[in-house]
């Protein structure tokens, strides 16, 4: 009896996070589909804000921003961070802990301390050198930086589970160097470079802070764009965006999942 | 008595018999860091066509000489010929070996028939004529339905058997064996034990295959080499190494016992803690110091001693009955003896029977301490 109670007050507890979580999110949703101008009152169901949005040119372009940004950056990190993973895989025995370290930090520094910094130091090399004024590479160059150390730490993880008699495998089956990377390392990498860009992605999309800082002035990204637009007032229009993010992030997830438990299967 | 005692097979019907290569180490030093020495000065003349094994405990160096065989791993000094062609800084993948690795290394992203294939594909042979090798070897393997799972679909039996065809696809100069069998359970292992061995018969292609097991060493091989410290102590036939040890490591590690200091020399008769013992033949003056090795099975026990047979009396202390055989721990003149006596019905001696030991003067063996 008394296991039974205990029981249905876990199961209670678990309906109560989900709904901590996903109740704000639900409510965006559900207002977005008001055929109303307000977020206190449903006067009915209509798609009119999604329309609304698929017109708003300013918001179109601070979309493919953030997509060209986040595609542009991703690849970068990608390459990037991938050459540094599979380094301190093959050096491992060198004690690099430090250079780990020196990975991570920028993983753990607060977005505004790095964003400010990065905009010094990009102003500061736009006064010497005329190049680096704020703009979509500075941008870029700043959404590479916070993303190499996911690549690289997804790709060296994903070489120490690995039995490390394959790489030898691979180079006494007349594999040579070139081939090795093209037959064993990128195939066996495949699902953790997804997961990686995957994760990229999301993580560039999701950057306001950063992005305020680096950005020039015709390079708002969606975050930056509704930052703007709320402090301009909440309308149902900003509801309509945010229930394709959800969407969209939902999508990426469920997707990194996917990749990522096919890469542990193998 | 000194039968060899490994398998015998005469099977060379099959068609795939090629000119094997043979294996030259000339004086291979390999040290790892300042002062780990893993292989101290080795000379080796592996033979075209044979079955070679490295025999020796953990941190003997086996390894090391396999990988540097394999091009895995480069010596500090010495020379590598294969096949007459000088390979010491060849890189792997412009060696014509290859290796069955002790975890066997199949690549898991790719199906069992891609495995295989790798090594064709990295050398460029063209696509229908691997299909065709492929399909060769796994008849030959015996591989069946299993070239079309995918690795984590295998036992670790057939992974050893797909790590098999994965090399002997490429028809390699030479095949080296990394422990493959260590993984597998004791029934499996005797049954693949025999199999590689008829392989490699079949085949005519020299095998290198290093192990820890004496047993598997003497059953599989051709020649054995015993490995201590880095440094070769034997090379022979599986009957010499075992039956005329050069010294007492290699007594020991080949599973003798009955190893007892030399004390005093008179013409034939050599003094021990056992007991004065008379060997076949007066020992020469530089050999008149070391250790004798009474192998446990050529002791005979019995009220008779045959004519000419050393004896010496002793009492049973424990009996180990092992079906085939029977195990007795013996003590001679306060001096612990083992004997093992194949079980042909004879009547077992109880614990604390008075016996008397009979050993012929062939079997007692000098060799260095």
């Amino acid at each position: 009896m008394r296991r039974g109670a205990f029981k249905r007050g876990l199961t209670l507890f678990w309906w109560l996070t989900i709904a901590f979580l996903y109740l704000p999110l639900a409510v965006i949703v559900f207002y977005s589909f008001n055929s109303a101008n307000s977020a206190a009152h449903f006067a009915g169901f209509s798609l009119r804000w999604y329309d609304r949005l698929f017109h708003n040119d300013q918001l179109l372009g601070a979309l493919s921003n953030s997509l060209v940004l986040g595609l542009a950056s991703s690849i970068v990190a990608l390459i990037i961070g991938t050459l540094i993973g599979y380094g301190m895989y093959r050096h491992r025995s060198r004690k690099l802990g430090w250079l780990i370290v020196l990975i991570y930090l920028p993983i753990v520094m607060p977005d505004i301390v790095f964003g400010i910094s990065e905009m010094a130091f990009f102003v500061s090399i736009d006064r010497q050198f005329g190049v680096l004024g704020p703009s979509l590479a500075t941008m870029i160059i700043a959404h590479v930086t916070f993303q190499i150390p996911f690549v690289a730490l997804i790709v060296y993880s994903r070489f120490v589970g690995l039995d490390p008699t394959l790489f030898e495998a691979a180079k006494d089956l007349y594999a040579s160097p070139y081939k090795r990377a093209r037959h064993f390392l990128l195939p066996t990498l495949k699902p953790s470079l997804i997961a990686a860009f995957f994760l990229s992605f999301t993580l560039s999309v999701d950057d306001f802070v950063i992005s305020f800082f680096t950005a020039g002035p015709e390079n708002a990204t969606l975050p930056i764009y509704i930052w703007g637009a709320i402090r301009r007032g909440v309308s149902p229009e900003i509801n309509a965006i945010a229930t394709l993010m959800i969407g969209a992030v939902m999508i990426a997830a469920v997707l990194s999942l996917l990749f990522n438990r096919q890469g542990r299967r193998q | 008595m000194t039968a060899p005692s490994s398998a015998e097979t005469t099977d060379t019907s099959n068609g795939h018999v090629r000119d094997a290569s043979a294996i030259a180490l000339k004086n291979l030093h390999k040290r790892f860091g300042r002062d780990a020495i893993a292989l101290d000065g080795v000379d080796l003349d592996i033979h075209a066509g044979e079955f070679f094994t490295l025999l020796g405990p953990s941190g003997c160096g086996k390894t090391t000489l396999l990988r540097i065989l394999a091009g895995l791993e480069a010596p500090n000094e010495g020379t590598l010929t294969i096949g007459g062609k000088q390979v010491t800084d060849t890189p792997p993948h412009l060696r014509s070996v290859n290796t069955v690795f002790q975890s066997y290394a199949l690549f898991p992203h790719l199906s069992v028939r891609d495995n295989i294939t790798f090594g064709l594909r990295m050398k460029g042979v063209p696509a229908n004529e691997r299909r065709r090798r492929v399909d060769e070897i796994a008849d030959f393997i015996k591989l069946g339905a299993l070239v079309e799972r995918r690795v984590n679909q295998l036992s670790g039996g057939q992974r050893q058997r797909v790590a098999l065809a994965r090399a002997l696809v490429c028809e390699p100069d030479v095949l080296l064996l990394d422990e493959p069998l260590s993984a597998l359970d004791a029934g499996l292992r005797t049954q693949l034990q025999v199999e590689l061995r008829r392989t490699q018969k079949r085949l005519g292609m020299t095998f290198v295959f290093v192990t820890h097991d004496q047993d598997e060493a003497m059953v599989m091989s051709d020649r054995i080499a015993v490995l201590d410290s880095g440094v070769i102590q034997q090379v022979g036939p599986p009957h010499e190494v075992y039956e005329r040890p050069v010294n007492a490591f290699v007594a020991r590690f080949m599973g003798h016992v009955n190893l007892f200091e030399i004390q005093a020399v008179e013409g034939a008769r050599v003094s021990t803690a056992l007991g004065s013992l008379t060997m076949e033949r007066p020992l020469p003056a530089d050999q008149q110091q070391g250790m004798l090795l009474i192998r446990q099975e050529v002791i005979e026990l019995g009220p008779e001693v045959p004519e000419g047979y050393n004896a010496l009396e002793g009492v049973v202390r424990e009996r180990l009955y092992r079906g085939s055989r029977v195990e007795y721990r013996l003590e001679v003149n306060g001096i612990l003896l083992m004997a093992t006596a194949s079980n042909l019905g004879q009547r077992l001696y109880p614990v604390g029977d008075r016996v008397t030991v009979s050993i012929c003067p062939e079997d007692v063996v000098r060799l260095d301490a």
